[in-house]
């Protein structure tokens, strides 16, 4: 492949350095604005296809704005494209000029060739400028009531764009009720897929603000509307039936009936010739018929057949599309597609992306039936030239092998793999062969035979060489050799680069030891030296403590090491069950080529989790413990800051409120109500004999039984006058962005650090710990992030009755030092202390329920 | 939805830039794609589906040429890539061909096609019979048709009838000079033969496409004389679902010119035309190799363009392969290629030599996989047979043509 050319970096000497040629342009453009002599328009198209082709090369033309605006006054539609794509680039940077093109654009909106008044209207919308807003309106209502049905198309889309630019003004038009009706009557099928689309969005979006708006985005999924569009579906064009079929999805039929009439209508879709309709019908399948057992297998039938002739058919890159759907599939039925197992054959030809699918799903259908032939075609991809498969494929038979099936064939292929004497396949094989016998130990004999056989010095590979050493500890006593294998193993010790080889090679002499101590004993001795003096913290601990084991009792010592094991029965699962359902939930999305749910990957995406997640991540970890974390443990802390989970998606988890302001059920038992007390109380009396009503004296009573923060919230300024207990509002909600706007905004108030106190460091394993505890106590988390023993908070909670008194707090806690380092800010400073004390006494109640 | 596209020269030089929504999509996205793509080696295997520190990259390579489209937000992978394809088959409709010199040269109707297939992120139209009326292709017949008539404009003066019509992928009256309709079964074999000579898996990948020149609005119906052995099948829009449901019988509306009426599949077939017999032996450093290509189940055409492929392990040393037949390369990555061409009547063609494995190795371990290559005019294999085409709506009777052709797919065989 050529070496990468990036234009920016190094432009070639064809491509214009700018300046001079610009200029020149700018002359000739500047010509020719005025002229309307025969062949000017010719002249202009040459001018304009120079400009259009730096802008794509990516030299800065922005300059010649205002004479390509002067040029454009002509008819001829090929000049007008290249002006529309030009000023759609441009238009941004400049915004006062490109005021200049809205009179040219709007005529054209109201020429009378439908096409012009389309691209016009089109271009018109992507400008995409606040400043022509009020321009907008106009051409729009006019465009959606235009009587070509291709003006309409542009005027429904171009709806959607002015809602990105001014949502206000887009409502105020009363525009998204013009769509809908347009969705239920237009005779255009395409015209209906936009004004669906853009309804879809614009709609979404304002649900959060507006409850109208959100019932009618619940229209969209009633039944009238989406009969109406699935009995239109087969007016739409390929990819406006993905989008009703994407919105069918959602849709909830009220009984079987319904759910087979919907699936006898779409039936014919899966054999649509767009693989994106085929994959959307299946996925309307598969949700309808969810709670339908013996339905939900028919659909597997009948969908499988399609998707193999997806796989077939098309291009290499719709293929792996459409395999990552089938690989979800087949994990989750494999017994179903057991008999299609021929499917899965890796072709030569084959990217190793997809071989590698395939040989993830031969694994999963083997059962009594195939295993032998699966195993057979395994054993080709074993011995072919392509190496990285062979690896894989050697691990496939070892993975079938562990799921019990024809394990007598299995173990013969393995030692095969051995003598092929390829030390890839060796070093594979090798660690297969340890797993096996960790799961059948009566193969031993067999495996030993051979293994016994390989030269340690053909097996380089650390991962490898660990699992033959294993072996050689494990079954030191039916290999006659093992100790001076081991021996001269430990000769070389400062040859060995790989830790974990080391910590192998010393716990497997230490079994050879137990189990032929005579012939052992040198070699253990040297290898706990070598260990000792082993620079890695790891080898030089355990070589230490197996020493002072042996010191300590050498039976003892035996039991440590080498207990009498059981056989592992089931290797454990890489990939929890919820988060498979929760990729299956998810069909036809990016989740399934990931093969991870979306939340993990899209959350960072949004616009608004986004933006905040990268403030977050950009803050230091904390003062305190930034001297005590790696960079690369930090590093790994603010990776996950971007898999934020936002406070919603907890609400639905956590704990029920109770909607009593403010509840403190752990340490009530006698009389401690704050919701109960509405006397007016002076927070000054800590010492006070039964403190009732305020946060400090809650505070006062965990100092009682240790385990309170010790640095008693002592306010620096005096107390304000009478505050009125602090009442929250257990429902408060506030949206990522206005939070982060706040936070901007708001200067910190207090500030300080506090001890946990060991109980509730102890019961912060996962964020989530603390997370549900607060919002028992009607404190909101908005973000949090980070892995044990640093994590970081975001909290709010809304003074209740007062909207706009928002609390904000951002909580770094270190688990290890049961410290929280603790920032507030709040809209309303004067009941800012209070807060801070309500928040401390519920962060030091954590691990106490 | 998809934000923006980016179509990129084989040196990694963005050629076209189409923004597609309000989020614009910096530049700097390709830079770090294509030192992603550098520093996977090879292009070839980089996922079509990445996800880079910014955004969700759907890429395809056509012809050297990288189209890349990104998105921030969850959507069906396929769409995105399904899309691309598209993009990638119109283009080489209009342009004729797909390259860096054709992109550049044309960008300009690059981007009007790429402005009519997408909006807002949102796949609109990619039927090339609508799009070619609203953008006329670049060809020497519009040209000429500027020069005559002094309408330089590449863009047709009337929106396509078919965006209101019934039938979208027809424009409402078409009319022809002679009326010609000519039905192509195009089938493709994939199969696996193991080292013991089994027929591991034989399939037909097939097509039926039909190239159609005909006046008016006609309404067609095809026919097979032995349906039942398709295995599944997916269909053209235009073709109505019912007539199959029951009858097994395609009725259509064609579009006009060319198109993929059905594709189909066909499991679980007994023979393959050709054998295939590889033998290595081993001994003492030097592998013997020979293989044999015949005969196996006369077609009963001829078997033209035979070439066997394969990858030499990489611990061959040095090679010599000699032919009774055809002539075989070795070039430097040890790929070698046995082109025999026509399989000859009287002798079964055949490849020996000698493979010096590297110093220290006695025999081989790791054995190549043949891929053959292979074409036979006039029949397609699965044995599907068109029984009949009637065409109704015509003012003339039209002429009917039918061909058949049959071509190796993926077809490997092991090594014994």
């Amino acid at each position: 492949m050529a070496p990468p050319a990036l234009p920016q970096k190094s432009p070639s000497p064809s491509q214009p350095s700018g300046k001079g040629e610009v200029a020149d342009l700018k002359i000739q453009l500047r010509q020719h604005a005025g002229s309307r002599a025969p062949g000017a328009d010719d002249a202009k198209r040459e001018l304009f296809k120079k400009v259009i082709s730096y802008m794509t090369i990516g030299v800065d033309v922005s300059s010649l704005f205002s004479e390509m605006v002067m040029c454009s006054a002509t008819s001829d539609i090929v000049l007008k494209k290249m002006c529309y794509l030009y000023v759609g680039n441009y238009a941004k940077g400049n915004p006062d000029l490109a005021l200049l093109t809205i009179n040219f654009l709007q005529k054209d909106c109201r020429d009378e060739d439908p096409m012009i008044r389309g691209l016009a209207l089109r271009s018109l919308c992507s400008l995409r400028l606040a400043n022509l807003v009020e321009y907008l309106v106009g051409p729009l209502g006019s465009g959606l009531k235009d009587n070509n049905s291709y003006v309409r198309t542009v005027a429904a889309i171009g709806v959607l764009k002015l809602y990105h630019i001014s949502a206000a003004t887009c409502v105020d038009a009363d525009f998204p009720s013009t769509l809908k009706a347009l969705l239920l009557k237009d005779s255009d099928a395409q015209v209906v897929a936009n004004c669906l689309s853009a309804l879809q969005e614009i709609w979404s979006l304002e649900a959060a603000t507006s409850e109208e708006a959100s019932r009618e985005r619940e229209a969209l999924l009633s039944k009238p509307v989406i009969y109406y569009l699935l009995n239109r579906i087969k007016e739409f064009n390929e990819w406006a039936q993905c989008l009703v079929l994407d919105l069918v999805v959602k849709y909830i039929p009220s009984d079987s009936n319904e759910i087979f009439d919907i699936m006898n209508l779409l039936e014919d879709r899966l054999q649509h010739a767009n693989g994106a309709v085929v994959l959307a019908t299946i996925k309307v399948f598969l949700h309808l018929t969810l709670s339908m057992t013996d339905v939900h297998q028919q659909v597997y039938e009948r969908i499988k057949a399609p998707l193999l002739t997806l796989v077939s058919s098309g291009s290499q890159e719709q293929s792996y599309a459409v395999l990552s759907h089938l690989h979800l599939l087949v994990m989750r039925a494999p017994m179903l597609f057991s008999s299609d197992y021929k499917h899965f054959y890796c072709q030569y030809n084959e990217p190793s992306y997809v071989k590698k699918l395939k040989l993830e799903m031969l694994t999963a259908v083997a059962n009594e039936s195939n295993t032998y032939e699966i195993v057979t075609e395994l054993c080709e991809y074993a011995a072919n030239v392509d190496v990285p498969i062979a690896r894989e494929s050697i691990r496939a038979v070892g993975k079938i092998a562990l799921q019990q099936y024809d394990v007598n064939a299995i173990v013969d292929r393995l030692l095969q793999f051995l003598e092929m004497e390829k030390d890839y396949v060796t070093a594979e094989t090798l660690v297969l062969v340890k797993d096996l016998l960790r799961k059948y130990p009566q193969w031993s004999h067999d495996c030993i035979a051979v293994v016994g056989n390989i030269s340690s010095k053909n097996v380089q590979e650390p991962k490898a060489k660990a699992a033959l050493i294993w072996m050689l500890g494990e079954y030191s006593q039916d290999m006659l050799d093992a100790p001076y294998i081991l021996e001269s193993l430990i000769e070389n010790w400062d040859d060995e680069h790989s830790a974990e080889v080391r910590l192998h090679l010393l716990t497997a002499i230490l079994k050879c030891f137990f189990k032929r101590p005579p012939e052992t004993q040198k070699a253990l001795g040297a290898a706990l030296a070598a260990g000792l003096a082993d620079s890695h913290q790891d080898v030089h601990d355990r070589a230490l403590f197996y020493y002072r084991l042996l010191q300590y009792n050498v039976s003892v010592a035996e039991s440590v090491v080498n207990p009498p094991k059981q056989a592992v029965s089931v290797f454990a699962d890489t990939q929890s069950s919820e988060i498979k359902d929760r990729i299956f939930d998810e069909f036809n999305s990016l989740s399934v080529i990931y093969q991870k749910p979306s939340y993990m990957f899209t959350d960072k995406e949004h616009r608004g989790p986004f933006e905040f997640s990268e403030d977050l991540g950009s803050l230091s970890v904390g003062v305190e413990s930034a001297d005590t974390v790696s960079p690369a443990q930090r590093v790994e802390a603010s990776d996950n800051d971007l898999l934020l989970s936002t406070s919603e998606k907890e609400e639905s988890r956590g704990p029920s409120n109770n909607g009593s302001a403010y509840s403190a059920p752990v340490y009530d038992g006698s009389s401690i109500s704050m919701a109960a007390s509405q006397t007016q109380s002076v927070p000054t009396f800590q010492n006070q004999a039964l403190p009732a009503y305020t946060p400090q004296a809650i505070l006062a009573i965990d100092d009682l039984l240790g385990l309170g923060p010790s640095v008693a919230p002592a306010p620096a300024a005096a107390p304000p006058p009478s505050p009125p207990p602090l009442k929250l509002n257990p429902k408060a909600v506030i949206d990522p962005s206005t939070f982060q706007r706040k936070w901007g905004q708001l200067s910190v108030s207090l500030s300080k650090e506090i001890s946990m106190g060991s109980k509730g460091a102890a019961a912060l394993t996962t964020p989530q710990v603390l997370l549900r505890h607060m919002q028992g106590h009607s404190i909101q988390c908005i973000a949090s992030g980070g892995q044990a023993p640093n994590f970081k908070f975001f909290f709010y909670a809304q003074k209740a009755e007062e909207p706009a008194a928002f609390y904000l707090v951002e909580c770094v806690v270190n688990t290890f030092s049961s410290k929280a380092q603790i920032k507030f800010k709040a809209e309303d400073q004067s009941t800012n202390h209070a807060f801070s004390a309500l928040f401390q006494s519920a962060l030091s109640t954590l691990g106490m329920s | 939805m998809l934000q923006c596209i980016f179509l990129l020269s084989d040196s990694g030089e963005v050629m076209l830039e189409k923004q597609l929504t309000g989020h614009k999509v910096d530049r700097s996205i390709c830079a770090w794609f294509w030192e992603e793509a550098i520093s996977q080696g090879d292009s070839f295997k980089l996922l079509p589906v990445i996800a880079s520190p910014t955004h969700y990259l759907f890429q395809i390579v056509r012809e050297g040429v990288t189209f890349l489209a990104c998105t921030q937000v969850e959507m069906p992978p396929l769409m995105g890539i399904e899309f691309l394809c598209r993009v990638a088959d119109v283009l080489v409709d209009y342009l004729g061909g797909l390259n860096e010199d054709l992109i550049k040269d044309n960008f300009v109707i690059v981007y009007e096609l790429l402005d009519e297939m997408i909006d807002n992120g949102f796949p609109l139209t990619t039927e090339p019979n609508i799009l070619r009326e609203m953008i006329a292709p670049p060809n020497i017949v519009s040209k000429m048709l500027s020069v005559v008539t002094g309408n330089s404009s590449n863009v047709s003066n009337t929106l396509p009838g078919a965006t209101a019509s019934c039938v979208p992928w027809r424009t409402a009256d078409l009319k022809h000079a002679s009326n010609e309709v000519y039905v192509d079964l195009v089938e493709e074999m994939d199969a696996i033969i193991s080292r013991d000579g089994i027929l591991v898996k034989c399939e037909i990948y097939g097509e039926v496409q039909v190239n159609s020149h005909l006046s008016g609005l006609p309404d067609l119906t095809l026919s097979f004389a032995n349906p039942s052995i398709l295995n599944d099948v997916r269909f053209h829009p235009c073709v109505r679902f019912r007539p199959w449901e029951s009858n097994q019988i395609l009725s259509f509306v064609p579009p006009d010119g060319e198109f993929k009426l059905m594709s189909y599949r066909i499991k679980k077939l007994k023979h393959t035309p050709l054998y295939v017999r590889p033998q290595l032996t081993s001994d003492a450093g030097t592998s013997r190799l020979s293989v044999l290509v015949g005969i196996r189940d006369d077609p009963g055409k001829t078997i033209d363009n035979v070439t066997v492929h394969f990858q030499l392990p990489p611990c061959v040393a040095s090679a010599d392969l000699t032919s009774n037949h055809g002539t075989v390369n070795i070039l430097a990555d040890k790929t070698c290629s046995w082109s025999i061409g026509r399989i000859p009547k009287d002798k079964a063609p055949s490849m020996s030599g000698t493979l010096v494995l590297e110093s220290g190795l006695e025999r081989l371990h790791v054995f190549p996989t043949f891929r053959v290559d292979f074409k036979i005019m006039g029949v397609a294999l699965s044995g599907l047979q068109i029984d009949k085409l009637d065409l109704k709506n015509l003012p003339s009777p039209p002429y009917k043509g039918f061909r058949a052709l049959t071509r190796a797919g993926e077809f490997e065989v092991y090594n014994e």
